[in-house]
């Protein structure tokens, strides 16, 4: 490891004021990202601003019936909240399909949003990653690419986002409220991350100085549904190859609101807007012929799909996660 | 004098057949037990070894000067600093301690650092420049032979060909196939360590997690340039080891720093480090043709199978006569051609793993048998039966099987055992992709697979295989007491509580300590061929026998003549009154009876010791859309010859078919261009808890006449069988060929 500063974030502007002005900073909140990157040589920051105390660990139930979500809130005790149970149970399944009971009761709200990608090539400091070392090269490109994406790369890099809670949230129309060093906005959480272009070291819209301090999730209208469906190696504690978050609100036999966010298919949860525009306004009655319009719905987000050699399994697998979750919302009982 | 199980009536509890309580038990549980990655010495220094991050390059300069620079590094060493012979093996001498002119695998050692903390070493590694010239690695096992020669000699380890009967006999349903089987690791949870203390006298101890004592002693010693009596091992606390300890890892490296800076010197690899520092299980290419007449009989089979050895032998030639000898599996084959090739590649090195070659051919030879049945339409476990090896079979290299070879009965028991019902309650515990509710039931077929093996017990192909047992009987405060010693390895099997209860039996004496296992006793053989209980067990019985020998004397020489001794059972004889204050100290080696070598030409002999066999039925739920597989039950059948200790027959067969288990469906080390993809938990993927369905296990206990005991090896038959029957499974829910384990989603859902 090498040796670096630590500060105490005193409170949350302080912890901006902190960061700020530094090349190599980052804030600490549950570490369990961070401190391994820290210790594989992946990250060196200078100066690490310990944000796991400031007062950003309450879930706010907000007026207009939306929830506000602190940064530093552990994924445990989000995931367990009977607001989110209750009203956003994407949210909730989404965290629980996540890592360990352990890691889940240190990692938080930001550091979930801005944990890493998995590829083995960023962790391997031994080969050129553009991410990790801009303009060394992609090894992943032509190379082990089961986990990689198969939507929105670029030919300088190819990495997913792994992250559960960010594809519900991504679903859900959160917002993120960040602190930077010209004050406070916020950010649709579709457009915190960014897809890789000819710069994939960024992997979101953030300044090493910007704190996320919240994310809020706008209230569902009433008898929306809404679920997480993920596919992976094993049972539980594995990374996502296909997910899908979904939030669906039939009235009369007809789709008036969906949203559905794919994870482990690109560089940021990805929003699947060509799929909500077919199945808008399209009559789903719990019968056999709904699955038709699923289909045609995954199938118009996947035609742009660009498999690379090693995960061509990923269009069909995604395909048939969106069908599946979409035909479970449709047919759920309650 | 020996005692038949029958006569066995020992008066004391815990002996053999029981249960008792193991003497690591709690302390595991607890997390109180001293692993030897808790080992620590005053005054120790650290030691971290840097490696290749080439698959195959050549060695153009090492520079040290910076890391000698770094306060706190006490030396920094390369192959130029290894005193003995740079070369070790199990079976050939043929990897470099330290790289020297060229690296043939990513992760080989190159230098070493030894500083008085881990992260110093880590610093000062770092700065060690070495320039390498990058070579295109060799990667293609089925090519290897022919391509760059990576060993003077080229590039082929072992062919061993077994030919039987009519090399041209023809049938009337032929079914061919290729199967592929992945890298597995051993995935044990105790990292590698282990800690070397110089002595005044330019000798060293060395603590160290290992499988086998007496062969590190050999390679170290050789290494160091030391006679054996300078490098003495005493196994510390092991956390697993599957195979992946029967080689060196840094055993050499910890005391090649100690001896150079006189410090006593700790190594542990972390995670990362010990995929790095360990063989795997072979990968393998299969090709299969099976012919039978229409009542299903096996006519003949033929095989080629390829097994990449990586970069170095280690155990390579030994894997490929277990998979050739073992190539058609449990099954009466009159005309049998297999030909099997062990190769170097750049690949990581492999060497030793639970089921050590049988478990690739039997992957491939469970499928074929499925296919057979398919093209016969026959029910599988019928076909297997028509075709069930027995008492009397002759394998294929000629040995004639002389004791239980119960196939079609453990066969039979998987298949009368009630079905798990089909769920009505959703449990999403119980559904494919588990508690992230990916299935709602929609979608989900089940299925039913069948699979037996078989696996050779103990050290084979002539190899003088034996262990080395000491027995101490004395009387300590007014109580017999026994003391037994042996340099045989407890990885955590149970061992230990296996010798205690064997001492019991033998001498009728509660109080049983164990000693450390460490080379001031002779060679107790390696723990692994499942041959422990059998070999080393066997071991402590005979000293325990020459212990009671000595009693009998004793009895005459006082007079007590009338008890005899030697002949029945201890009970009702007062042995505190009968030792007084003699001390009874009995070493014994003790051996199984002899192999031999198979003929080079015709793979014919009698290589093996005894032969082990499980069968398991695997019942699975797929979601065939998304591509998820939930193995609801595993059940398995098993002769163990006789149980010794029941309970960890048990947990034998419940682990063995759990790492069967991820095979399947799982693990698999991901390599590109020589490389390892995945060199940690978090995308190495093993089972979980949610993973590993029930078990409903049937324990036949067939004794084997020239074993002691009756004792079959148990360890690694339920591991073969176990991942041919949940593919089976699965292909039987999707009609999917599935020929390459691990099958992973894409498999089910396709591209
Ligand atoms: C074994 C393992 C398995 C896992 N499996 C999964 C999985 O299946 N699914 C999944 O989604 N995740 C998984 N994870 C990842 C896990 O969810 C993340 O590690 C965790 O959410 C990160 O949160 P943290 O608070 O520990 O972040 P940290 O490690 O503290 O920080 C991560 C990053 O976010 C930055 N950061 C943190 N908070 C803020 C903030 N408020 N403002 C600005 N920047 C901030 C940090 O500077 C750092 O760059 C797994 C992790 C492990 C170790
Ligand atoms: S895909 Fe992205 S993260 Fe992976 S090696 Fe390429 S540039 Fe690096």
């Amino acid at each position: 490891m090498i040796p670096f500063d630590y500060r105490l974030a005193p409170d949350v502007d302080g912890a901006v004021a902190a960061a700020t002005g530094w090349g190599g900073v980052a804030f600490l909140a549950g570490g369990t990202n961070l401190v391994d990157h820290m210790k594989l040589g992946v990250a060196a920051p200078e100066v690490l601003v310990d944000i796991s105390r400031l007062p950003l660990d309450a879930v706010e139930e907000l007026p207009d019936g939306g929830l506000r979500i602190g940064a530093t809130v552990r994924n445990s005790d989000l995931a367990a909240h009977p607001a989110v149970r209750r009203d956003y149970p994407v949210l909730a399944r989404a965290l629980l399909s996540g890592a360990s009971g352990q890691v889940r009761n240190l990692a938080t709200t930001g550091g979930n949003l801005l944990q890493r990608t998995r590829c083995a090539y960023f962790q391997d400091l031994s080969t050129p990653c553009n991410k990790r070392e801009p303009g060394t090269g992609c090894s992943a490109i032509g190379g082990y690419t089961r986990q990689h994406a198969i939507l929105g790369a670029s030919a300088h890099c190819v990495a997913t986002h792994p992250s559960d809670m960010a594809v519900a949230m991504a679903a859900l129309d959160a917002q993120v409220t960040v602190l930077g060093t010209s004050g406070r906005r916020v950010i649709p959480l579709v457009e915190l991350h960014r897809l890789p272009g000819d710069e994939p070291h960024r992997d979101t819209v953030l300044s090493p100085s910007d704190l996320i301090t919240a994310v809020e999730l706008p209230p569902l209208p009433e008898g929306t549904r809404s679920l997480y469906r993920k596919v992976r190696d094993r049972a539980s504690y594995a990374f996502a190859l296909v997910s899908v978050a979904a939030v669906l609100r039939v009235e009369d036999g007809v789709v008036r609101d969906v949203r559905i966010a794919l994870g482990g298919v690109a560089h940021k949860p990805w929003r699947a807007r060509r799929a909500e525009d077919v199945l808008r306004g399209s009559p789903v009655d719990g019968s056999p012929a709904d699955e038709e319009v699923f289909r045609r719905a995954a199938e118009a987000e996947l035609a742009g799909a660009a498999p690379l050699a090693g995960n061509g399994f990923k269009v069909p697998l995604a395909r048939n996660t969106v069908v599946s979750a979409l035909r479970g919302l449709s047919r759920e009982e309650r | 004098m020996s005692l038949t199980p029958a006569e066995l009536t020992s008066a004391v509890s815990g002996g053999i057949g029981s249960s008792p309580q193991r003497p690591d038990g709690n302390l595991k549980v607890r997390g109180e037990f001293a692993y030897a990655s808790d080992l620590w010495h005053e005054d120790m220094i650290w030691g971290a070894t840097l490696r290749s991050p080439h698959p195959y390059a050549r060695i153009v300069s090492i520079d040290l000067t910076e890391a000698l620079q770094v306060p706190g590094v006490y030396a920094v060493l390369t192959h130029q600093d290894v005193p003995g012979q740079n070369r070790y093996g199990l079976e050939h001498k043929d990897q470099p301690v330290l790289a020297e002119e060229v690296v043939r695998y990513q992760g080989e050692p190159v230098a070493l650092v030894g500083a008085d903390h881990p992260e110093t070493a880590q610093r000062a590694m770092k700065r060690i420049k070495v320039e390498y010239e990058v070579l295109t690695p060799v990667v293609d096992m089925e090519t290897a032979a022919d391509d760059t020669p990576l060993h003077p000699g080229g590039n082929l380890v072992r062919h061993v060909p077994v030919r039987r009967g009519d090399q041209h006999a023809e049938a009337e349903v032929v079914v061919t196939g290729r199967y592929e089987v992945g890298m597995q690791d051993q995935a044990f949870l105790g990292p590698e360590s282990g800690l070397a203390v110089p002595d005044e006298e330019g000798g060293v101890d060395l603590y160290i997690a290992t499988q086998w004592l007496h062969v590190d002693q050999a390679q170290v010693a050789a290494a160091l340039g030391l006679p054996l009596e300078q490098v003495r091992l005493t196994l510390s606390g092991v956390g697993g080891a599957f195979g992946g300890r029967e080689d060196l890892s840094m055993q050499v490296h910890a005391c090649l720093l100690a001896l150079h800076t006189g410090k006593p010197t700790k190594m542990v690899y972390n995670r990362e480090e010990s995929f790095y520092g360990h063989v795997h299980r072979h990968p393998a290419v299969l090709y299969y043709e099976h012919g039978a007449d229409h009542t299903g009989r096996l006519v003949y089979v033929k095989a080629r199978i390829y097994l990449d050895g990586g970069a170095y032998a280690s155990s390579t030639g030994a894997v490929v006569a277990n998979a050739a000898t073992l190539g058609v599996g449990p099954y009466d084959v009159d005309n049998v051609t297999v030909d099997c090739w062990g190769v170097y590649t750049n690949n990581p090195p492999c060497g030793a793993m639970r089921g050590f070659g049988a478990v690739q051919a039997g992957f491939a030879y469970e499928s074929q048998m499925d296919k057979l049945a398919e093209a016969l339409g026959m029910d599988p476990v019928d076909l297997r039966i028509v075709n069930a090896m027995s008492e009397g079979s002759v394998m294929p290299t000629g040995q004639v099987i002389d004791s239980a070879a119960p196939v079609a009965q453990l066969l039979k028991l998987v298949k009368d055992k009630p079905m798990p019902p089909l769920s009505t309650v959703v449990d999403l515990r119980d559904m494919p992709g588990g508690v992230s509710n990916t299935t709602h039931g929609e979608g989900v077929v089940r299925g039913v697979g069948y699979a037996v093996g078989i696996k050779n017990i103990c050290f084979s192909e002539g190899y003088d295989d034996y262990s080395t047992a000491r027995v101490r009987l004395q009387v300590i405060n007014g109580e017999p007491a026994a003391l037994a010693h042996t340099a045989a390895a407890e990885v955590g099997q149970g061992l230990v509580t296996i010798m205690q209860q064997i001492v019991r039996t033998e001498l009728g004496v509660e109080r049983v300590t164990i000693l450390p296992m460490d080379t001031s006793i002779g060679n107790g053989g390696s723990t692994s061929a499942s041959r422990q209980t059998y070999v080393t067990g066997g071991a402590v019985k005979a000293a325990c026998a020459a212990v009671r020998e000595k009693l009998a004397k004793l009895a005459a020489s006082r007079d007590l003549s009338a008890v005899d001794i030697a002949g029945t059972d201890l009970t009702g004889v007062d042995l505190a009154e009968l030792l007084g204050d003699e001390v009874i100290d009995e070493t014994v080696e003790w051996r199984h009876r002899a192999t031999e070598p198979i003929d080079p030409e015709t793979g014919q002999g009698n290589a093996h010791v005894q032969y082990g066999f499980a069968a398991h039925r695997a019942v699975v739920d797929v979601d065939v859309e998304l591509g998820l597989v939930k193995v609801v039950e595993l059940d398995c059948a098993q002769d163990v010859g006789k149980a010794l200790n029941p309970q960890a027959v048990l947990g034998q067969i419940q682990g063995g078919s759990a790492q069967g288990l991820g095979l399947a469906v799982m693990e698999e080390i991901q390599t590109a261009g020589g490389k390892v993809r995945n060199p940690s938990f978090t995308d190495y993927l093993i089972p979980t808890v949610l993973d590993m369905p029930p078990m409903s296990i049937d324990v036949l206990e067939l004794a084997d006449p020239h074993a002691p005991y009756g004792v079959r090896g148990v360890g690694e038959p339920p591991t073969i069988s176990s991942t041919p029957a949940i593919v089976a499974a699965i292909r039987a829910a999707t009609g999917l060929a599935l020929t390459r384990v691990p099958v992973r989603p894409e498999h089910i859902t396709g591209t």
